[in-house]
């Protein structure tokens, strides 16, 4: 669990406790411009998504949430994984390198959403590209104060608050930011390009009051704990959801296309013109499509939306917690808001709760 | 084959707007190494020439009297493979609009006196004619898609056609989706491939490109109507380009 409360007794025992004020903030990411590439939260039509930017002012730290979380940054929607000629025996050449990165205003929800994708693309096969790319990002969160909308339901997923995935973690104590220091790396950043202070007793005692008014702002939505969560959906396996669920669905992959917890992807040649050289790229996949589960022959395995409804949903609540040991829903409710035929991980979640308590199937 | 060892292609018009041949003209000036895998031996918007010796055939426009069938025919004789360019050829597009009213109306309104003087039956896709191997969607088609349909066929592969929703290219360009604001868009029973290009700049999906192999009919239909749409609203946007398609649909459910 996450320090709801931080310890006021000595100035000792907070030491990764610093204090930048808003300008001082302001100054600090105008410092780091210059050497590294900054991406952070910035309007985007009558939304926001996580962008580089070139400027300071830039920046909306106190954004709600975005369309596409900051994943599109370690596994972006189209890469190419290396270039290719099929000359002298064929040759391969690497794509370039990323430059040193720094993902602001990370909320909390993603930050657990990014501890999976890490997991996910460190073992077994470890993910060069994926990784390549985490190695040179240090991650500056934030801390919710307030639901960012009605789809959220990260109190449910324990997602609400962090306690490490982050290099630095902030919570706006109104004027000034209250800085969690979660590594040496982001230790380092804030020595080398802030003018941070050590938080004072006062300081500290306005963190507390703001994460305490916080956790009452935010409601429960399903109607369980979550750790009964996996066990739900073992026994759901039957229920009659899955078919209605498919009846509506359009199988368009918006929940998953804005999911931070999917990393399906496919990997496809493009040759060019001269049909000698080419590349390979890799796409975002998404199994609510109606090919994704084609094998070679023709066969697909799981040709009925309402099939595809369910390994969706067993795989947010069920699968990902018990290969990876996270959860596969983070409680972000992006899905959610994107779902055209409304949906959505809570009301499945509860309906199939509802379904068991009551012996509906 | 030519004798340089290029295969030979050639481009035909029916009733369209030539929008789509432009646009491979446009293509062409982008990527001229084309022309260095490829021969063009016919192709009136773009050079006097006319061979009529082509292994390829990339056919613009819908049939719309009976007397384009005999020249439809006669291309699909000729070329090993024939592909349908663009929403005209592919669906019957904007022209199989006029399906929508009696043949007459349409006649006098389009050449008032002069109506009989013209021949002319329900514009329809060339597939409702010829066999066609491929088709190359969209209204017009989108240039860099022609491009990678040429690559793929030179590579004796199949061209690489979405069979997905718009909403797919949609989400993953980061757009705030139209329903949100407000407005209505077909994209999740549309093909993708076009990058979204409509809803990128904030206008409606009308299926340019025509719908998907599995469409949810019913769950669209829904949503349009939450989104306040009465069913001629809901009929008018579905028929912008699709007139043949929805109606081949409504004669199979009798
Ligand atoms: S399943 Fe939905 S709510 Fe859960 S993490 Fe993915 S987008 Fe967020
Ligand atoms: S889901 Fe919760 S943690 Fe995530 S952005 Fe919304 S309020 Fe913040
Ligand atoms: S967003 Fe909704 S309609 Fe689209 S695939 Fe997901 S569940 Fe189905
Ligand atoms: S598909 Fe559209 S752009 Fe192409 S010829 Fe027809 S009307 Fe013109
Ligand atoms: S704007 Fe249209 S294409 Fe884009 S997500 Fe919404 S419905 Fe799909």
């Amino acid at each position: 669990m996450a320090p709801l409360y931080y310890s006021i007794t000595t100035e000792e025992q907070n030491v990764s406790l610093t204090i930048l004020s808003k300008s001082a903030f302001q100054e600090f990411v105008a410092r780091l411009l210059p050497h590294y590439r900054v991406v952070g939260p910035v309007p985007h039509d009558i939304g926001y998504s996580f962008e580089e930017i070139q400027d300071v002012t830039e920046l909306r730290m106190e954004y709600p949430t975005t369309i596409l979380p900051p994943k599109k940054w370690f596994l972006p929607p189209k890469e190419t994984l290396f270039k290719f000629t099929r000359k002298n025996g064929g040759v391969i050449q690497d794509p370039p390198e990323t430059p040193p990165t720094v993902i602001l205003g990370v909320h909390t929800c993603d930050l657990h959403a990014i501890q999976l994708l890490d997991t996910v693309f460190s073992s077994g096969q470890y993910d060069v590209h994926y990784m390549g790319r985490r190695k040179k990002t240090l991650i500056i969160s934030i801390e919710c104060l307030s639901p960012c909308d009605e789809h959220s339901f990260c109190k449910d997923m324990g997602t609400l608050t962090a306690d490490e995935g982050y290099d630095l973690h902030l919570t706006d104590l109104g004027d000034s930011y209250a800085i969690d220091v979660g590594t040496q790396a982001g230790a380092d950043l804030l020595q080398n390009y802030s003018s941070s202070s050590v938080a004072t007793k006062e300081e500290i005692q306005k963190l507390n009051a703001v994460i305490n008014a916080k956790w009452p702002k935010f409601s429960y939505r399903l109607d369980f704990d979550v750790s009964e969560l996996s066990s739900i959906m073992e026994l759901s396996m039957k229920s009659p959801l899955w078919e209605e669920l498919g009846n509506r669905c359009l199988a368009c992959a918006s929940c998953t296309n804005v999911c931070p917890t999917c990393f399906c992807f496919d990997v496809k040649d493009e040759v060019e013109l001269d049909l000698v050289t080419g590349q390979r790229v890799r796409n975002w996949d998404s199994c609510q499509l109606d090919d994704f589960a084609t094998v070679a022959g023709g066969h697909n395995f799981r040709a009925s939306r309402a099939l595809r409804q369910r390994h969706r949903f067993m795989r947010k609540g069920k699968y990902i917690l018990d290969a990876h040991k996270h959860l596969g829903c983070v409680g972000c409710g992006r899905c959610a808001r994107a779902c055209l035929v409304n949906i959505t991980p809570v009301s499945t979640f509860n309906e199939l709760y509802r379904q068991q308590e009551t012996g509906s199937h | 084959m030519s004798s340089n060892g290029k295969p030979k292609i050639a481009f035909f018009d029916f009733t369209s707007c030539e929008g789509c041949q432009l646009t491979v003209i446009d293509s062409l000036q982008d990527h001229p190494e084309l022309l260095n895998v490829v021969e063009i031996v016919q192709f009136r918007e773009a050079m006097t020439e006319k061979g009529e010796d082509y292994q390829i055939a990339f056919v613009e426009g819908s049939c719309s009297r009976a007397s384009d069938e005999p020249r439809l025919k006669k291309i699909r004789q000729q070329a090993a493979i024939v592909v349908a360019l663009g929403a005209c050829a592919h669906l019957g597009g904007v022209n199989a609009l006029k399906a929508l009213h009696p043949l007459d109306e349409v006649r006098k309104y389009v050449y008032g006196d002069k109506a009989d003087w013209y021949e002319t039956y329900d514009a329809r896709p060339i597939s409702a004619v010829i066999d066609v191997d491929y088709a190359i969607p969209g209204c017009p088609i989108d240039r860099n898609e022609f491009i990678s349909v040429v690559k793929a066929l030179l590579l004796g592969k199949k061209p690489p056609i979405p069979d997905y929703p718009l909403c797919v290219e949609c989400k993953l360009k980061g757009n705030v989706c139209l329903y949100t604001k407000g407005q209505v868009c077909l994209g999740p029973v549309t093909r993708a491939g076009c990058g979204a290009i409509c809803p990128s700049f904030g206008a409606s999906c009308e299926a340019c490109r025509g719908f998907i192999t599995n469409p949810n009919d019913n769950s669209m239909r829904e949503v349009l109507i939450e989104a306040g749409l009465t069913v001629e609203d809901i009929t008018s946007i579905y028929t912008m380009f699709t007139t043949y398609q929805v109606r081949e649909k409504i004669q199979q459910k009798g």
